[in-house]
Parts: structure tokens; sequence; C-alpha cells
């Protein structure tokens, strides 16, 4: 499971200096040429100008972790015991919109049934779209079916979460070069976790839904809404 | 199953402070023999005489965010009843014994700072430019 949208890190291996008939190449073509080379990779623009760029194409900046900034005062010490409290009602009882497509849903279906038992976890299944919190994308999104995906998840309250199951709700899968298919329902919704798989058995899917559980637990809402 | 009079007499054999650990942990009293600790400090118990079928054996994490990705392999196999003797007996389940062996059990990484991200590795084939508009 990949939980969040990373972006590509292009060109990640070519940061040690390339050989020098490499680096010379550009520069030959640009004395015969009048237009400037600006490359669209953070790479060669940090080959160009010198600068001390990350490879996402950013100045590098340092940021402490969540984990190492120091709570102050007793005002945060409160926010935390809330957030606790708050975290453990929203993990405690996930009701998913079902948003079943195609054949993932019927090992979201085995989630369901004795076996793996997911009422345990106090998840049931609502077919509401106003009442639930999770939306669980399990099949091919098509693209006649993606406008309806959105006005599904604009109608559910905040907060809400997506998961987005198997390969085809992932990026398409193996439909992504298919004239009528969403090559991932990352581009309609905004997607939490990535449950990887075709399809992703019910485990699979019950570890995503701890995954998600886990993201919620560390979810830090007073403590956000007071330090803005 | 859990019973009044099975939580009672599982509470007077493992104490307070372990029934409220295990209440935090895995939700249940359970009283059972100690069978063997993996590399990464997991505990495994079992009780094969007075349990149900398929919980006879239990774990007891180390850690408070539990993953069950954290027991190790040999472990997995034993408390998904796979195998019927637990690593430490069995020797085609103990670890480093072989040398492609990582020297510390690795748990998955998924939703942390550690998370795989994929890359590429090849130069790309188009690059962008900057449009610069002439003047009027």
């Amino acid at each position: 499971m990949i939980p969040f949208t990373g972006r590509a890190v292009s060109g990640a291996l070519h940061v040690r200096p390339r050989p020098t008939s490499c680096v010379f190449r550009p520069q030959n073509i640009s004395r015969l040429s009048t237009s400037t080379i600006k490359s669209a990779t953070a790479l060669e623009r940090q080959e160009q100008s010198g600068q001390h760029l990350t490879a996402s194409g950013k100045v590098r900046k340092e940021v402490p972790l969540p984990s190492q900034e120091k709570k102050e005062g007793a005002m945060q010490y409160v926010l935390t015991t809330l957030d606790q409290v708050a975290n453990w009602a929203r993990q405690s009882s996930l009701w998913p919109m079902t948003f079943g497509l195609a054949c993932c849903a019927v090992e979201m279906m085995h989630l369901s049934t004795p076996r793996y038992d997911q009422d345990r976890l106090g998840i049931i299944f609502r077919a509401s779209p106003r009442q639930s919190d999770v939306m669980i994308v399990a099949g091919t999104l098509t693209n006649k079916m993606a406008p309806a995906l959105r006005q599904v998840y604009d109608q559910m309250p905040d907060p809400r979460w997506v998961i987005s199951m198997g390969s085809c709700a992932n990026g398409g899968g193996y439909y992504h070069y298919s004239y009528s298919v969403v090559r991932g329902c990352d581009r309609i919704v905004p997607v939490d976790i990535y449950v990887p798989g075709c399809p992703p058995t019910s485990e699979a899917l019950m570890y995503g839904i701890f995954q998600l559980q886990k993201k919620m637990r560390h979810t830090r809402i007073t403590r956000m809404w007071y330090r803005r | 199953m859990s019973t009044i009079l099975r939580t009672l007499r599982n509470l007077r054999r493992i104490g307070f402070k372990e029934y409220g650990h295990q209440m935090n942990y895995i939700g249940d009293t359970k009283a059972g023999t100690l069978i063997g600790t993996d590399r990464y400090g997991n505990k495994f118990y079992e009780n094969m005489e007075e349990e149900l079928p398929l919980r006879t054996r239990w774990v007891d994490y180390k850690e408070h965010e539990y993953d069950p990705s954290q027991i190790e392999p040999g472990w997995h196999a034993w408390i998904s009843y796979m195998v019927d003797t637990p690593p430490t007996v069995d020797k085609a389940l103990q670890t480093g014994v072989r040398a492609w062996e990582l020297p510390e059990h690795r748990p998955t990484l998924t939703l942390s700072r550690a998370a795989f991200k994929t890359y590429s590795t090849t130069r790309p084939k188009y690059s962008a430019w900057t449009p610069v508009a002439a003047p009027r």
C-alpha cells in the first residue's frame, strides 16, 4: 500500500556527477543554437544554475518531524487528549460507503461475511453517502461512472476518507489504456489509502482499513486548529 | 467465548496488571503458556486445552502501534496454524541460519516516512520550456 500520492522523483539516480562527455553535450548544442536550453527536470536545472535543489525541484528546507515538535503549555496537552478521544470515536465506527464497481466488490463483500467479520471492528456498510465516512472504491472506474462517484463523494459529510481498492481503482490497472476508463480514481477524488491487488484479498482490504485507522489515530484535529 | 466465570478464572491466573494489558491489546482475558519471543520482541502464547479452535494461539505485541507484519515469518506460520511446532523447536523455521537473511526483522513500512515511493531511473524523454512572450 502506498499511502500518500507520492510525487515521482525523476532522475534520482543521476544526482552523482556524470561523465564529462554527457555534461558537455548540451553546451555544444547551445553554442550552435540561439535559444537557451531550459529543461523540465530539476536535475538539469541544478546543473545549469548551480543552485542546490532537491530531486523534486524545490529548494531544500529543513522541517522538524511531527514527532520532534514539542508540546508547549498545558493547552496542547489538553488538546492531545481531546484528539485522542475524537480519533478513537472516529476509528472505531467506520461506516463505509460501498462503491462496488467490479470484482473487487466481491472481495469487499467477503470482508463483511463471518470469516473476516467487519462488524466486530465497528464497520457497517451504509448505502447512503450522507451517513457514511469512508468510501471504498472497489473496481474499475469508467468515464461514465466518474461524475456519479464525485457526486457521491461530495454528498458525504466531513470528515471523510477514501480507500482505493484494486489495481483498476488505483491507476486504471488492466484497463489503463482503454478509451473509457479513468486512469485511477485519484483523478476524481482524493484518496487516503491505496490497496494493491487484482483483486486484493479481503485480508489486504482489512489491512488497508487498519492503515486508515492508524492514519486517523495520528490525525491532530484540534491541535492543528489551535496552532492556526 | 467470554463468560464471567472464564474471565474470573483467567484473571486469577494472570493477575490484574496482565489483565489490563490484555484488555488494551487483544480485548480478551487469556491464560496460556509462553511459547517464545521472536527477534522483534513479540511474545507468543498457547493454550491448547481450554480455548476454542483457532483461538488457541495468540500474540502479545511488543509495540502499541501493533501490526501483523511485525510478526516474524516463522512465528507467522506458527500462529496461522500452518505448522504444529514453533520456530524454537522447528529447524526449518529458525532465523539467522541463511546467508541471505536480514540481520533483523523488518516490518511493513507503509504509512511511515520510510515507505516506498516510486521513482524513475531513466532520463525523461521530453522537457518543457518556459514560454517567453515577446513585447508587442
